[in-house]
């Protein structure tokens, strides 16, 4: 049908002349679909900035957890089950997790005439995967008498502390490396002599550390009690902010380390802003639409006895409809090509602003803005012409 | 291509009142290149049976089919292709868009599937005598001249069957043997069959089958 042009049929179908409603609806669906839009890359924004970089995470946030002593269950066993540890394994947003498992000797540790002191000490062991700085000589063979050790770094930093005030050195990474510790396990079956040396430091573990079959061989060998009592557990996760996993933490009881996740509670709030936001977008965008509906069902009684003849002419109701509804396309093209460059503006703006670290953010809009725009100008065209098809049948 | 009806009888007739029929309740089948005459009085159902056949209408009982296919279960969309390619119809009440010129009233028809180029509106306005009406709106036509609007309008398309429903009742006997003429030779060019509803038979048709309603 090449001679075919809805132009030529145009001027029978009556269009609406209240300019006044018509271009307030236009205004309408411009400020519903910026605000769906610009809520959109603000989510995506928050996301960005509320999310920690630590150069030695390998893109993934460790967390510390425990069960929260409360008075009900205090004196009770409050280790991690086997069921516990299945359930965090498989929760959605942990990655991996690894249990620290504890002495169950007694551990005495001396520095000698370095240090004039002793303490009793915790040592603990977990998945290598897991401690950001691994050298290849934290390794222990049953016989070996030297025992290497992984410090904290926030223990070392405690100490440093409150050493002038005990009289103590203030010692530095690199001296307490050096520093040959006296270690002394000993338990029921007997004592063991050890020779600690630091061989890392980790920022990320708050424990001192000590490769797994030393801790499990003097388990068995000093206390003869094989058994695994799990009162911490190391979860992997890709962001420690997100508010759905604290959420699922506090749900089960585990306590953690808050400083760890300080920003989980405003990103938690932002989060919920912007989305309140994104519906407010749609609900203005669907009243925009409803409004333009009522213009097309105006239009087509106005023009019904046209419509009704062209129809019995012979012109095929979804052609009718489809080019009605075509009219209204680069209408709604511009309204959200519009919308889409302001919203970009709008980027521009925030990615200068003083607490924003403008690295974290791309100069451009997050792909899913484009996706949105596109699917609205779908939408809106794919309603217009069923709404059409539907009044045009009904005349028929 | 082929019509059939079967024992059509629209729902507002009595049916006491159909024995003496040749239509309403009987079997009848259309063929292309066939011409059939429907005379009945006025109030009879000439218009309603011409409805029913071009699909407006659905309030008979009994059965149409083209080519075996039931109109009744056809959709809107079916419709408007039937209408593009094998049915015309010369409403008796023209439905012309009153407020558009004589040309564009035809022009819209013709765009839709054209049969014809542009000139042959000329050609034929001319043979019809409405030349010097093309570029007049409709309503400013006597009613005469928009049944030839009408007619020339119906010819723009392919067809297999050409429906008339009192095309003529304001033409003089002269242009009416023209316009007549004119349809004769547009359905010969397309084997197209003639469907002609009138209250009286014609002088003018050339071995129709004729039958009353």
């Amino acid at each position: 049908m090449p001679e075919l042009n809805y132009k030529k049929i145009q001027p029978l179908i009556v269009s609406e002349k209240n300019y006044f409603s018509k271009w307030f609806g236009y205004a309408g669906l411009w400020i519903g679909v910026l605000i769906l839009l610009a809520s959109v890359q603000i989510f995506f924004n928050i996301q960005k900035i509320l999310h920690e970089d630590n150069p030695r995470k390998n893109g993934f946030d460790y967390i510390s957890i425990s069960k929260t002593i409360t008075n009900e269950n205090m004196g009770k066993d409050n280790s991690f089950t086997l069921s516990d540890l299945s359930e965090l394994k498989s929760a959605p947003d942990i990655n991996n997790i690894s249990p620290l498992l504890s002495n169950k000797f007694r551990a005495e540790a001396s520095a000698g005439s370095v240090m004039p002191f002793s303490t009793d000490l915790f040592l603990e062991s977990i998945n290598r995967s897991f401690i950001d700085s691994v050298p290849a000589s934290f390794a222990w063979e049953p016989g070996q008498a030297t025992v290497p050790l992984i410090f904290s770094s926030d223990f070392l930093e405690i100490y440093n502390v409150f050493a002038p005030a005990q009289g103590l050195p203030q010692l530095s990474e690199k001296t307490m490396s050096s520093v040959n510790i006296i270690l002394q396990c000993s338990g029921p079956l007997g004592t063991q002599n050890y020779r600690g040396n630091i061989v890392a430091f980790s920022d990320r573990i708050n424990s001192i550390l000590v490769p797994g079959n030393f801790l499990s061989w003097n388990n068995l060998h000093l206390t003869g009690d094989t058994s695994t009592r799990i009162e911490r557990v190391y979860i992997q996760t890709k962001d420690a902010n997100n508010p759905q996993l604290i959420s699922f933490l506090d749900q089960h009881g585990y306590h953690l380390n808050k400083d760890k996740v300080k920003f989980s509670r405003v990103k938690g709030i932002l989060q919920n802003i912007v989305a309140a936001l994104g519906i407010f977008g749609v609900v203005v965008i669907a009243l925009a639409l409803m409004l333009f509906s009522f213009y097309l069902q105006l239009m087509i009684a106005r023009s019904r006895d046209n419509l009704r003849l062209l129809l019995t002419l012979g012109y095929s109701p979804a052609w009718l409809a489809g080019s009605v509804a075509k009219t209204w396309l680069p209408v709604y093209f511009i309204i959200i090509v519009s919308a889409v460059i302001i919203t970009q503006l709008f980027h521009f703006l925030f990615r200068e602003l003083p607490f924003v670290n403008k690295d974290a953010l791309s100069i451009f809009l997050h792909w899913s803005v484009f996706a949105v725009a596109i699917l609205l100008l779908m939408v809106a065209t794919y309603f217009n012409a069923a709404l059409v098809k539907k009044e045009l049948n009904k005349l028929i | 291509m082929q019509i059939s009806l079967q024992q059509i009888v629209p729902f507002y007739i009595d049916k006491s009142n159909i024995n003496n029929s040749e239509v309403w309740n009987k079997n009848i089948t259309i063929s292309q290149g066939e011409h059939m005459h429907i005379v009945a009085p006025s109030g009879t159902g000439k218009t309603s049976l011409i409805s029913f056949i071009y699909g407006l209408r659905k309030d008979y009982t009994g059965n149409i089919s083209y080519d075996n296919n039931d109109i009744r279960k056809l959709s809107n969309e079916s419709f408007s292709l039937f209408r593009q390619k094998n049915f015309s119809i010369i409403f008796q009440d023209l439905r012309l868009f009153e407020n558009e010129t004589a040309r564009k009233n035809i022009e819209i028809k013709r765009m839709l599937n054209p049969y014809h180029d542009a000139p042959m509106i000329d050609e034929m306005a001319e043979r019809l005598g409405i030349a010097a009406k093309m570029e007049q709106p409709v309503k400013t036509c006597s009613y005469g001249e928009q049944q030839r609007i009408a007619i020339i309008r119906s010819l723009m398309q392919p067809f297999d069957f050409l429906l008339l429903d009192e095309p003529y009742s304001h033409l003089d006997e002269r242009n009416r043997e023209k316009a007549m003429q004119l349809l004769y030779d547009e359905c010969e060019k397309r084997n197209a069959a003639m469907i002609f509803a009138d209250l009286k038979p014609l002088d003018l048709l050339k071995g129709e089958r004729v039958l009353r309603l």
